[in-house]
């Protein structure tokens, strides 16, 4: 079928970069791998259920880092047996990690069910307003995230070799890329896509437009689940201020960066962020020009800004203006046909 | 409250499929609708016709549960539906487009009328593709060259022109085969062929097919209508043939004098 060779020859191009990414480990330091890379695509994964609710459902999420969060703080109670922080359940990992993910969904079913009414702005500040609250409920009740924050969280045995972690990122984002993508195509995601166009007509064709953002919610909600089980492993314990108002919107500044409408831009988004804070301050003589390390976040809000003057699409915008310009000269005559056909059109419906 | 009788009330063939009772519809301290009565024949093709702010459009809102009547009481099938939400009603078998075309501009044509089938198949939850998915995307496809867009079958809803949305929109009420179908001025800004069609598909349609149409184009209401509703104010105010309404005095009067009448 025509839409789904559209699809299958995206997940073709991917190919070539999968590759590569898997051969990284044995091209680049492990600092490059187990620091920059290994972040870059659990927030990358993160951030792509914001571009995945944005995208399709027109709901813009700020409540993806806290679910990113709970599922972190809910496998260490589940995972640690002894010790003074959380509640020791003492499961085994793998049980760990699914009542975690379990936990994940449920909540976000529950946070999305109560915001499905809402719309647009709506959405955003009370999106916002369980960050906070979410915040507050690790902060202050240190029954489920420790005093000060779970610590000497360890991994299941099958990934304690760090590049094992890479890989598991990798692998999580391959498929979180993939079936997005998909998703879009079936009834479900169609669907989601027409909620976020005209509810009141969605509702006059007989859907259940709350149920159905709910559905998208807890889905992305469990996705920012798997982010958070590779943050919680990678990082080896998580405490409240981790999921604060600041990572939050970090998370929202990588997906705009990356660009909300494209789901690449999730992670090239998160690449960019985790390239600035770990080199920029490395650059030689950068201190001369006045970037100190206070000065860091300013920094890193400069180029975000330049980047959306440069483009509003983000990154993932700029490449896809580039991709568009570049075979053009070649094959001139190329685009007319294509666009009665509405193959062009539906292309950009896919990807923009 | 109201929603009572859920079971299946097959009503026997001289009940109407659909029975508004003193509907009233008050936004604010403004009277929409002033107590509408109205009884619509299973098979029936009926058009409401009325000067802007008539109310026709509410009328339609509530029977299609767009709006809740501040009093009275619609029921359709027999089945009393006053307070039953709008997603529900397409079960009933009610299907409508509205006065300004409303499709999911950001969706291809096909897109649109898929989602149309799958709300109807109840199929829209399903997260993956499957033989039924494929089946409904060729009826989909079908349905669009039905309605002359199989040539726009991929082009976003955004980007069609006007009259091509209407089409689109009758494309989506028509996928869902309604047994009432509610048509908000289908013809309004279409050109003559599109209308031509328009007319010919309604023709077509089965004659068990319900067809409750709001019309300004008199050509398209009386070539289609088998009874006419005259609105004015939120009020009945004349019922009949084509040919007893044209001739009603008090239409003339309120309506077709001072619109020309053709």
């Amino acid at each position: 079928m025509r839409t789904g060779s559209t699809v299958n020859r995206r997940t073709a191009a991917l190919l070539p970069l999968v590759a590569f990414l898997a051969a990284l480990p044995s091209m680049a330091p492990a600092f490059f791998i187990n620091f920059v890379m290994t972040q870059t695509l659990m927030l990358g994964l993160a951030a792509a259920t914001i571009v995945f609710l944005a995208k399709y459902g027109g709901m813009v999420s700020l409540a993806q880092f806290l679910l990113f969060g709970v599922a972190g703080f809910m496998y260490g109670n589940a995972a640690l047996e002894a010790g003074s922080r959380g509640l020791n359940l003492g499961w085994h990992p793998w049980a760990a990690v699914a009542s975690a993910l379990a936990v994940t969904t449920a909540a976000a079913f529950a946070l999305g069910a109560l915001a499905s009414r809402t719309t647009g702005l709506y959405y955003l500040m009370l999106t916002l307003v369980y960050a906070v609250i979410g915040y507050f409920v690790f902060a202050q009740i240190t029954e489920i995230s420790g005093p000060s924050g779970i610590t000497s969280i360890e991994r299941p045995e099958l990934l304690a070799a760090p590049v094992s972690l890479y890989y598991t990122a990798l692998g999580l984002s391959v498929l979180a890329y993939i079936g997005f993508r998909a998703l879009g195509r079936t009834a479900f995601g169609l669907a989601l896509q027409g909620v976020r166009d005209d509810p009141v007509r969605m509702a006059s064709l007989g859907f259940n437009v709350p149920l159905h953002r709910t559905l998208a919610f807890a889905l992305g909600g469990f996705v920012a689940g798997l982010g958070g089980l590779v943050n919680v492993w990678w990082n080896g314990q998580i405490d409240p201020a981790s999921i604060g108002i600041g990572p939050t919107l970090i998370l929202l500044i990588i997906a705009v960066i990356g660009g909300v409408s494209h789901f690449e831009g999730a992670w090239l988004g998160a690449f960019v962020y985790v390239l600035m804070f770990t080199y920029l301050r490395d650059l030689p003589l950068i201190d001369r020009i006045g970037i100190t390390e206070a000065r860091f976040n300013t920094v890193i809000g400069a180029i975000v800004l330049l980047i959306m003057v440069l483009s509003p699409q983000g990154l993932a915008g700029i490449a896809d203006r580039l991709r568009r310009r570049l075979p053009r000269p070649r094959r001139p005559g190329a685009e007319r046909p294509a666009k009665t056909t509405g193959r062009l059109t539906r292309a950009e419906l896919i990807d923009e | 409250m109201a929603e009572a009788d859920t079971t299946d009330a097959e009503p026997d063939g001289a009940a109407p499929i659909v029975q508004v009772r003193s509907v009233r519809v008050a936004f604010g301290g403004l009277l929409a609708l002033r107590g509408i009565d109205l009884d619509v024949a299973r098979g029936e093709r009926l058009a409401i016709l009325g000067p802007n702010g008539a109310g026709k459009t509410t009328l339609f809102n509530v029977i299609a549960g767009d709006i809740a009547p501040t009093g009275g009481t619609v029921a359709i099938k027999g089945v009393d539906c006053t307070r039953l939400p709008s997603r529900r009603r397409p079960r009933l078998g009610v299907a409508r487009t509205y006065q300004k075309a409303r499709t999911f501009e950001g969706l291809s044509v096909a897109d649109n009328i898929y989602l149309a089938l799958a709300g109807h198949r109840r199929r829209h939850r399903v997260p993956w593709r499957s033989a039924v998915d494929r089946r409904m995307r060729a009826e989909a496809e079908r349905v669009a060259e039905s309605v002359r867009l199989g040539d726009h079958r991929g082009t976003a809803a955004g980007a069609l022109a006007h009259g091509q949305r209407r089409q689109l929109e009758l494309g989506m009420a028509l996928a869902t085969e309604p047994e009432v179908l509610m048509l908000d001025e289908p013809a309004s800004g279409l050109s003559r062929g599109e209308r031509e069609h328009l007319v010919t598909l309604l023709e077509a349609l089965p004659e068990a097919v319900t067809v409750l149409l709001i019309e300004h184009d008199m050509d398209v209401a009386f070539r289609i209508a088998g009874r006419v509703v005259v609105m004015a104010d939120g009020e009945t105010i004349a019922a009949g043939t084509p040919d007893q309404v044209r001739g009603d005095p008090r239409v003339h009067e309120i309506y077709l004098g001072s619109e020309g009448g053709t």
